[in-house]
């Protein structure tokens, strides 16, 4: 009897264990999880990872901030002298390797790279049609996103082919810029040719905005002729609204203007600030609010990319662009009987252009704002061709007409055309382009390119400035060569 | 062992007077070696006289009747009742030898699937038991070990209810170190106990090293907390006891800050300094102003009660507890900050036949409680600190406002009027039980182990106003919504929102394993055990969202009343489950109770794991000697006993989920302006990520002095991890997905763990007292991550990065500048590396590189949050019947960051700024005040590290029983009151609140967000048994 009960156990125990040998197996499906062996298999999932790809653009609002911040025309004032510090730095060129807001910058651009570079490891895995036009839109993405580390940081690491591995970290090393710009034209001539002319929703990016692209990306390397050529194709597909104001407004975005926008949505209610770049809101407009508002109009924010009293001044009487482009505080305020708070680096002006309208962020105020970013306006495509026309020596009276058609919408008359040639005019177009394009990413690129750095920002040191620092980080991890001078 | 044979004699030696009341002398010696005891209690039962021996153990007792009987006690020694008839007495003398009480060694201690005699362990263990835990009345368990037992490190905070952070022997990983916790087999974690009530529990083991951790594999890397409840005896009548205690908290230390006056003459400093006007013309307008910390500081309640009954008949016995609990928050008082439970435990044990017992424990528990923000720089402490004192609490009917602060910081009177939240938990845990004997000395258990656990919560956002344009305020001055109309006439509105959320958590674990123990040739002992367990973990969480609530109140705060529309209503879901199964056995093995010999093993199956590395296998072993058994030891005096120990062993770490190259569906965009859902990669797997494997090396020394008077335990100990568990820092250039966990690091702590006891007693008082030390040297030894480093926490506004966990540094130290004082002239500064912004009256910081530039490459080591050591001190007094028990407890060398400054403009700021700079020579270390800090003197930098070493008496109760003759007249069989004080003493250098800071994680101790402070309590209670 005893052994019996020996026995009936052992029997038991054994196939209990039996049962339990795949207990501690797993499976992603348990947690409701999508794994990517079962992904890229439908064309719902091509249009998706799209997206994702599309989404790295709306993390990139500190390339905009800074475009102006590091330029003698914006401070970035803030809270204190220590509020971003990574800015403050950049503001007062005195920034080095270890800087938060480089990195973001880096790694998101690095993010969106290898976010298209996964859609172009998978592109053969099944057909669908209009395959080759969406992978257009990828390689468009792609070559904003290496012009940007381009135009940042210089020569950087560069790979197409596919999404790097965790194994691949450490692995790579700096490319020389020219092979990283050969890479970004040879991607915008495929997106050219695979583009249709215009896409069905807004926000996407169609042929034009392909060429308007790459003209600048050969204009920063001086290939006039070629830029010219390629911003051609997108003069007279788009105009100027009238009132210059009015594109900078809510129901002024995407217009007859805009080539190239970056879309918000304040239609989320995003409240994690431990990932504010992943709300659908815009997070610079919050950060050039004028602190503690009560008042009409507007609405409060951070006092950052504050414009300055000598840019404010600087505008020609009766141009237009100075009150769209700034906002007197200090007149706006005694109008209206508002009332704000002075934050650091206090100038009196604000950013007209990206400031917290009332009423146009989500539920959580602050990561919420819908305010597009201008990427490239046509009055920029005109400018560009007219630089490219004077600078290549090709025709200036073609450049006059470009500058002056956008001198025109500024003045409302033709009484203040510019009829002025050869580097009086390429003088006349790059002062232009402060005046028009002022505060919406472009102004330190385009002193850097044009060699004006040194001479206009203070603090900028000739032969090290031209470029920001790679991150310390990388340098720790990846063993990356740092910048000259940092 | 058990030497159990009563051996008294008593001498009769002639004399008989007759007379019936007389003188009677006597001597009293140890009856194993005949040494005199000194200091016997001597007492005529049922007569107020008594003696006490004197130092040759000898007493005298004038007035003897005989037929009386004297009762003989003395610590550490059994007590003693002889009767004394005429008869007996043969002279004036009588000699009286008295046992040594072995009971405290004897004990029988449940180690894991078994339990083992104290004195047979060779393993590394502490101990604490109920008493212990009654002196000290916690709200949980585990607040009740710190002290009590060597090599534990308790850290509480005084959030009502909250959970301490426990370490058990130093930290070994990065990420978690909780110890496991086992109540009654039954596996949980130290989040578990807020649910357990302290007067349930029996025992607290805790084992400390490999020999006895390594049957719980994986799971016992951090240590193992093992707790046995109460249980009835078979065989005996209802018992009853009822505990009542209420009591009081107060805060005691509040921290200086500036006073209305001073604070506007501050400002006006700072203002002029950075080239602006004064901001207050008329400083002697304000007074003193408003004491923020006086104003949400309270006196707050806290009660405890419990009923329990207990007994048993011949097959069956029973426990049966109700208890309740509730404190109230010191800061803001009860009603928006409380922590109440409510307890029932049935543990029941009955014969099923002769061999088949069912044991059958449940615990259920209700918990509620709400909170207010706490531990950061929206706290409402933080908020008390930094907001205006020139601002009055209430202005006209509302609360008062600042119109300069506009950021965070906001009257925290109104901060806690609007937080609503509730917190509601239902718990049941137990376990069903069968044990069944084979055969002789072979037992079956099959033991079903369960905890459910439901979690309800709910938040509700009111409209509030903090004043115009401050970034918390969401509704005008009457509350009203925020109405806006943009300039092409859209108008938007600002909305109040309710939060609900459910979550569940089920476990269960089903261990089945036979215990053997036999004997050969008399003289072999085994103890052997060897089965299996399979277990699994699920929890699930939806919530939901919505706004507009009506009337704004929290009465009718609830998603099904809210009259949001769809867009505005938001949901969210998450789910887990883990599974695990594993094999266990483990042989203990003695030769004559003189050599021993111990093998523990275990494979660990987890889901966690790596599909590559599904199971691990964690042995250990175990050695001890009782030098005092052996012959020649007889010669060496003094020392009564003495036993060598030691272990080395396997364990493991298993924080890490299940890996997969997961797709993300988060990511979207905005076309047509609506938002599209997109997707991007999300995560990358390791296959062959596995446990962090732990080598774990204990020696020690069990030892007993001076008639076993003095016992003292030592334990030195070593513990490597390898493998270390990250997610490492991989290129920037590889984007944003979350990296796989690897096995990329190692650490090491070593330590020594003491407990010495003293055990005595004098005149009639009796003296038991324990004093342990823990300390524990902990490094960070390889980090392949790239940069050798991970960031711990970090604080404030610009957030500031301060504790790293770094190759060849102890694990989560602060991380910052160096200060060198304060720069008095230009020269000062020009002869200084160069640092940006510096002007006279700036700190200096120190440029750590040599560079000549003072930046982020100049931070460095300024400070270690973990103690060098911790003493624990326990002092039992006996006299009578009263009883006193006195804990103190201490911790060297820790120290600690404070990070509560908002340090805005407008914000207030601490006493110590008073001392400023305002010319040179006028201060070395206080800084100018400016509105321009262009020097950045607030960053994360020494001046804000502390030394937080502290001596604190944690506890001292006072109890007095009363005498049988009045409660028989009661009807009980003892009463007993007491009166007790809790944090009554703090000695520390550190300004803060609360030297003891409880946040959680190894990678953000010691940082003072504001902590909450430990209050101190007073309370009387009464202990009644029937």
């Amino acid at each position: 009897m005893k052994n019996f009960k020996t026995i009936l156990l052992l029997i038991l125990v054994t196939s209990v264990l039996n049962r339990c040998t795949d207990h501690v197996d797993y499976e992603a499906i348990e947690g409701y999880q999508i794994t990517s062996e079962i992904y890229f298999q439908q064309e719902a999932d091509y249009d998706a990872a799209l997206v994702g790809t599309y989404d790295v653009l709306q993390w990139l609002f500190f390339n905009i901030q800074l475009g102006a911040i590091a330029s003698e025309i914006s401070l970035c004032g803030g809270e204190s002298a220590t509020d971003y510090i990574g800015i403050q730095q950049i503001d007062d060129m005195t920034h080095y390797p270890e800087n938060n807001v480089l990195r973001q910058i880096w790694q998101f651009l690095y993010e969106g790279v290898n976010r298209a570079n996964y859609m172009e490891q998978n592109k053969a895995n099944i057909d669908f049609e209009g395959k080759e036009a969406m992978y257009g839109e990828v390689y468009f993405l792609r070559a904003y996103y290496y012009f940007e580390l381009v135009k940042f940081f210089g020569d950087v690491p560069l790979f197409t082919e596919a999404r790097l591995t965790a194994g691949e970290a450490g692995t790579l090393t700096r490319t020389p810029k020219e092979e990283v710009y050969a890479q970004i034209e040879l991607d915008l001539q495929n997106a050219i040719a695979s583009l249709p002319n215009s896409q069905s929703q807004v926000g996407r990016v169609n042929k034009y905005t392909a060429y308007a692209l790459l003209g600048k990306v050969l204009l920063y390397q001086d290939k006039f002729a070629e830029a010219a050529s390629a911003l051609d194709n997108v003069i007279g597909v788009y105009s100027l609204v009238s009132d210059y104001g009015s594109q900078f407004l809510r129901f002024g975005e995407n217009g007859p203007e805009s080539v190239f926008e970056i879309q918000y949505s304040n239609q989320s209610n995003w409240y994690d600030w431990g990932c504010a770049h992943c709300s659908e809101g815009n997070y610079a407009i919050i950060m050039n609010g004028p602190r503690g508002w009560s008042g009409p109009e507007y609405a409060q924010g951070w006092s950052f990319n504050v414009p300055t009293a000598e840019f404010y001044n600087s505008f020609e009487e009766g141009d237009t662009r100075r009150d769209a482009t700034v906002l007197d505080i200090e007149a706006f305020a005694a109008a209206t009987g508002a009332s704000y708070t002075e934050g650091y680096d206090h100038t009196g002006y604000f950013n007209n252009k990206y400031i917290p309208r009332a009423g146009e962020s989500g539920g959580q105020t602050e990561l919420n704002y819908l305010t597009n970013f201008r990427i490239i306006r046509y009055s920029d495509v005109l400018l560009m061709a007219a630089e490219a026309y004077n600078r290549g020596g090709i025709d200036d009276g073609l450049a006059q007409e470009f500058l002056n058609q956008v001198r025109r919408r500024a003045f409302g008359d033709d009484d203040n055309d510019i009829s002025a040639s050869g580097t009086a005019l390429t003088d006349a177009i790059w002062e232009e382009r402060k005046f028009e394009l002022s505060l919406e990413g472009h102004r330190f690129f385009d002193l850097v390119r044009t060699g004006r750095a040194s001479s206009l920002i203070t603090g900028f040191v000739e032969g090290k400035h031209e470029v920001f620092p790679i991150p310390q980080q990388e340098v720790d991890i990846s063993g990356l060569t740092q910048n000259a001078g940092y | 062992m058990r030497k159990s044979i009563l051996n008294f004699i008593i001498a009769f030696i002639a004399v008989c007077t007759g007379l019936q009341a007389q003188s009677l002398s006597g001597s009293v010696t140890d009856s194993e070696d005949g040494e005199p005891l000194a200091g016997v209690n001597i007492v005529v039962q049922g007569q107020n006289q008594g003696a006490v021996s004197d130092f040759d153990g000898n007493f005298t007792i004038s007035n003897f009747e005989f037929g009386s009987t004297l009762v003989f006690s003395y610590v550490g020694y059994k007590t003693l009742n002889l009767k004394i008839s005429s008869t007996d007495v043969i002279s004036d003398n009588i000699s009286v030898s008295m046992d040594k009480d072995l009971s405290e060694l004897d004990e029988v201690i449940v180690i894991g699937y078994g339990s083992q005699k104290l004195s047979d362990i060779s393993g590394a263990v502490s101990t604490v038991n109920s008493d212990a835990i009654e002196a000290s009345s916690p709200v949980r368990v585990e607040d009740a070990l710190q002290g009590q037992a060597s090599g534990i490190n308790i850290i509480s905070s005084g959030s009502p209810g909250s959970k301490p952070t426990v370490l058990i022997r130093g930290i070994t990983s990065y990420a978690g170190n909780d110890p496991l916790v086992v109540i009654d087999g039954i596996s949980a974690t130290i989040d578990d106990l807020n649910s357990l009530n302290p007067s349930d529990v029996k025992s607290v083991n805790v084992l400390k090293d490999a020999a006895l951790a390594s049957i719980y594999g994986v799971k016992g890397g951090s240590g193992v907390i093992v707790i046995t409840t109460k249980s009835g005896e078979r065989n005996s009548e209802t018992k009853f006891t009822l505990s009542t205690s209420v009591g009081t908290q107060e805060v005691v230390r509040t921290i200086d800050v500036l006073n209305a006056s001073e604070y506007a003459a501050i400002l006006n400093e700072s203002s002029v300094n950075a080239g602006e006007g004064i901001v207050f013309p008329n400083i002697s307008d304000f007074g003193v102003g408003t004491n923020w910390q006086d104003e949400v500081l309270v006196d707050a309640p806290i009660v405890n009660h419990s009923i329990t009954a207990s007994g048993g008949s011949e097959n069956t016995s029973y426990y049966v507890s109700a208890g309740y609990t509730g404190q109230d928050g010191v800061v803001a008082g009860g009603e928006k900050s409380f922590f109440n439970r409510t307890n029932f435990t049935t543990n029941i044990n009955t014969d099923l036949s002769e061999k088949t017992k069912l044991l059958i424990n449940t615990n259920y528990s209700n918990i509620k409680g709400k909170s207010l923000a706490e531990n950061g720089i929206t706290s409402v402490l933080s908020n008390a600190l930094n907001f205006d004192p020139t601002v009055s609490p209430f202005e006209n009917g509302t609360f008062g406002i600042s119109e300069t602060i506009t950021q965070e910081i906001v009257n925290p009177l109104a901060q806690i009027d609007n937080t609503y939240n509730e917190n509601k938990v239902d718990k049941i845990q137990g376990k069903i039980e069968l044990q069944h004997e084979l055969m002789e000395n072979l037992n079956i258990t099959s033991r079903f182990g369960y905890t459910y656990v439901n979690i309800y919560d709910k938040g509700f956002i009111p409209f509030q106003f903090y004043g115009t344009g401050h970034n918390q305020t969401n509704a005008n001055p009457d509350l009203s919504p925020i109405v806006t109309v943009d300039s092409e006439g859209n108008i938007t509105s600002t909305h109040n929102r309710v939060f609900e959320g459910n979550t569940n958590f089920f476990n269960y674990t089903y261990e089945l394993y036979g215990n053997y123990d036999f004997t050969i040739d008399e003289i072999h002992n085994f103890q052997t055990v060897a089965g299996f367990s399979i277990g699994e973990g699920k929890g699930g969480n939806i919530s939901a969202t919505n706004e507009d609530v009506p009337f704004n109140s929290w009465d009718y705060a609830d998603v099904s009343a809210a009259t949001g529309n769809a867009t505005q209503q938001t949901s969210s879901s998450w789910q887990y489950v883990n599974r695990n199964l594993s094999y266990f056995g483990r042989i203990l093995y003695d030769y004559d109770e003189k050599y021993y010999a111990s093998f523990t093993g275990r494979v660990d199956g987890s889901t966690s794991f790596g599909k590559n590395n599904k199971f691990g296998f964690f042995p250990s072993a175990s050695i001890g000697w009782v030098v005092s058994k052996e012959d020649f030891f007889d010669e060496i005096p003094v020392l009564d006993y003495l036993k060598f120990r030691a272990s080395y062993g396997t364990l493991g770490n298993d924080n890490i989920n299940p890996q997969f190259s997961l797709i993300s569906t988060f990511p979207s965009y905005v076309f047509n302006g609506t938002i599209t859902p997109g997707s991007s990669l999300g995560s990358i797997p390791n296959d062959d990520v596995s446990w962090e494997n732990q080598v774990q090396m204990n020696v020690g020394i069990d030892t007993r002095i001076f008639n076993d008077k003095v016992s003292i335990s030592l334990d030195y100990f070593k513990k490597t991890v390898d493998d270390l568990l990250f997610s490492p820092n991989l290129s920037l250039y590889l984007g944003v997905p979350s990296y796989p966990t690897t096995n990329i690091g190692s650490t090491e702590s070593t330590g020594l763990d003491a407990t010495i006891s003293l055990n005595t007693s004098v005149g009639g008082l009796s003296i038991s007292s324990d004093i342990n030390f823990t300390t524990a040297e902990n490094e960070v030894i390889s980090i392949n991550n790239g940069d050798k480093y991970i960031w711990g926490a970090g604080y404030g506004i610009p957030y500031r990065n301060i504790v790293r966990f770094e190759e060849g540094f102890s694990p989560g130290y602060f991380f910052g500048y160096l200060t060198d004082g304060v720069f008095q002239t230009q020269d000062e500064v020009n002869n200084h590396a160069t640092q940006n912004g510096a002007v006279p009256g700036d700190i200096r910081f120190v440029d750590v590189n040599g560079d000549g530039i003072v930046n982020d490459n100049d931070r460095t080591q300024i400070g270690d949050p973990f103690a060098d050591f911790t003493i624990g001190w326990n002092l039992n007094l006996d006299y009578k019947a009263f009883d006193l028990s006195v804990f103190t407890y201490a911790s060297v060398g820790n120290d600690i960051y404070r990070a509560y400054e908002r340090n805005l403009n407008y914000t207030n700021r601490f006493a110590s700024t008073l001392a400023r700079w305002t010319g040179p020579g006028t201060s070395f270390d206080e800084p100018r005040v400016t509105f321009v800090d262009s020097n950045n003197n607030s960053r994360a930098s020494d001046r804000y590290v502390e030394d937080g070493s502290y001596l604190r008496i944690k506890n001292i109760q006072l109890g007095y029983s009363f005498p049988d003759s009045l409660t028989e007249v009661w009807g009980f069989d003892e009463v007993r009151a007491y009166v007790q004080v809790k944090n009554a003493l703090t000695l520390t250098e550190y300004s803060g609140y609360d030297p003891e800071i409880s946040v959680g994680g190894v990678l953000n101790t010691g940082i003072d967000y504001g902590t909450y402070p430990q209050p101190r309590i007073w309370s009387m209670g009464v202990n009644i048994k029937f």
